[in-house]
């Protein structure tokens, strides 16, 4: 299979959005606002449709769409009354009751054509890929660089504010950037790839996981062997890549839970000074 | 010479949606003292500490800080989701580095602070555990020693005592005092149990639900004022050397 070159970009597309989406999915699990990616995904959909009604490039529209949802969701606060999930479920029927509106009253316009729910993986360009590649470098090197503040900010974010971080800044900033990491995935992975891979890295991770920094390398590292593994999987079953990928994540989740069990069940040496 | 006012409330009404919790309040907290505010349950103590640290902008009125005043806020262990895999070494650290620009990595002497200032709240075992781990007592001195570890002027503490048992109420009240006094510390303490700042504050706000008696902890602390503000008896004696407070039932004669 990897004389085909179209395996290779499929692969270099799926590790780029498996490191990309699996680092920045960590906050969105930590935050408890996981159906925000789905959000997203659902938003990139809205941006695609819409495009097609000015004649636009897909992707142009999924962008803005997903970046301005990103950062309205980002921005308006949770009314006290509900929570944030209710936010993120309304959010969600909104997007997807618009998305068949706009697509109802534009005559000729075909989202299947788009292969926005299950993607395309098999037909990624070298273009594409490349830019996958770079942002996902752009992520790892944000995270590695500002990693301890985005996480100050979700640790205590009013603990921070009153020491003087602008809190509103970083999180504006890691809600541009999950946008625009979900805006670049949709159209080569597909939403349902691009959901799964924003929320069950981090999962299994954290299930498994006793440190914020094993938390984050392993979910980048299950996102992209798995997001892969998919691929390849795929291609020897005769299997669509997208939803083959989704289901080794899927069952990640269980056995990380099992490897946690056993992990807090093993005797830990006595407290000691740090 | 009066110490320089580093905090100064002028005529704040507080609430949330128009509708004022507090109303016509004005403070002035200075260098070294200790502040305890109290009072009952949705008196609005955490309201007026949040317009204290600017998280909550006044109805009315206005908050005014000292230039470049450096603030530390322990909020309420409960406000924290715990859910980070962060040590508790991991979380004083975070006191230090708020500060630092978005940039800066720890350094060595992140590292001490933060042990000291573990060391100095009885958490030395601590560092090294998950903070998600840890008792509710021990979360509380993690978070302590975190705003400690920031080396700020001002400590502005949100229950700091709940879910302690006695003994380390007692301990953690002595703490603050010896903080206080040999840093020359700040503290705004806010809780709804006056027994915790009857023997360490210098002074005290009383929020009730119609009226707010504030000033030196002796001027407000009179069995009258005390009993109109609660509604019930409230008789102050004292017990080896410490002051206590009971409170009757209203309406009830005698202690």
């Amino acid at each position: 299979m990897f004389e085909q070159p179209f395996i290779w970009l499929a692969l270099i597309a799926s590790s780029a959005t498996g490191a990309a989406l699996s680092i920045m999915g960590t906050y969105l699990v930590i935050r408890r606002v996981v159906f925000m990616g789905l959000v997203l995904a659902s938003a990139a959909t809205v941006g695609a449709a819409g495009a097609q009604i000015f004649h636009w490039p897909p992707e142009l529209g999924s962008i803005a769409a997903t970046v301005a949802t990103a950062l309205g969701l980002g921005a308006i606060p949770t009314p006290r009354r509900i929570s944030a999930e209710s936010v993120m479920g309304w959010a969600y029927a909104a997007a997807s009751a618009a998305t068949v509106l706009i697509l109802a009253g534009a005559p000729g316009a075909d989202l299947d054509e788009l292969h926005l729910l299950y993607g395309n993986l098999l037909a990624v360009s070298v273009s594409h890929a490349v830019g996958l590649v770079v942002l996902a470098l752009v992520i790892v090197l944000v995270q590695i660089l500002f990693g301890r503040r985005f996480l100050l900010v979700t640790f205590d974010s009013e603990a921070a504010r009153v020491a003087g971080v602008n809190t509103t800044l970083w999180s504006l900033s890691l809600s541009l950037l999950i946008g625009i990491a979900t805006a670049a995935s949709v159209h080569e992975i597909g939403a349902l790839l691009t959901f799964s891979l924003l929320t069950l890295p981090p999962t299994a991770s954290l299930l498994a996981m006793r440190s914020i920094q094993s938390t984050f390398g392993v979910s980048a590292t299950l996102g992209v062997l798995l997001a892969c593994l998919g691929v390849v999987v795929s291609f020897y079953l005769d299997l669509p890549p997208g939803p083959t990928s989704v289901a080794l994540l899927a069952v990640s989740v269980p056995l990380a839970a099992l490897v946690g069990r056993r992990r807090d069940a093993m005797p830990r040496p006595a407290d000691k000074p740090a | 010479m009066s110490a320089e006012p580093l905090l100064t409330g002028r005529t704040l009404s507080l609430g949330y949606h128009r509708q004022a919790l507090i109303r016509g309040l004005s403070f002035e907290v200075r260098r070294g003292e200790i502040w305890g505010i109290v009072g009952p349950n949705g008196s609005g103590k955490t309201t007026l500490i949040r317009a204290m640290l600017g998280l909550l902008k006044p109805l009315n009125g206005t908050v005014e800080r000292k230039a470049g005043l450096a603030v530390s806020y322990m909020p309420q262990r409960e406000s924290i989701d715990a859910i980070l895999p962060v040590t508790a070494l991991e979380v004083v650290l975070m006191g230090r580095t708020a500060r630092a620009g978005a940039l800066r990595r720890v350094h060595s002497e992140d590292l001490d602070a933060a042990r000291r200032a573990l060391g100095l709240v009885g958490g030395e075992s601590l560092g090294g555990r998950l903070y998600r781990d840890l008792s509710g007592g021990q979360q509380q001195r993690v978070l302590l020693a975190r705003a400690i570890a920031s080396d700020s002027e001002m400590l502005v503490l949100d229950e700091p005592t709940a879910g302690m048992d006695v003994a380390s109420e007692a301990a953690m009240m002595a703490f603050l005092q010896e903080l206080n006094r040999s840093q020359k510390l700040t503290i705004v303490i806010v809780t709804h149990l006056l027994q915790v700042v009857l023997n360490l504050a210098t002074s005290v706000m009383l929020l009730g639900t119609h009226s707010i008696l504030q000033g030196p902890l002796d001027q407000v602390l009179q069995e009258q004022s005390l009993t109109e503000l609660y509604g019930a008896p409230v008789h102050i004696g004292a017990i080896a050397g410490q002051r206590t407070l009971v409170v009757g039932r209203p309406g009830a004669q005698g202690v």
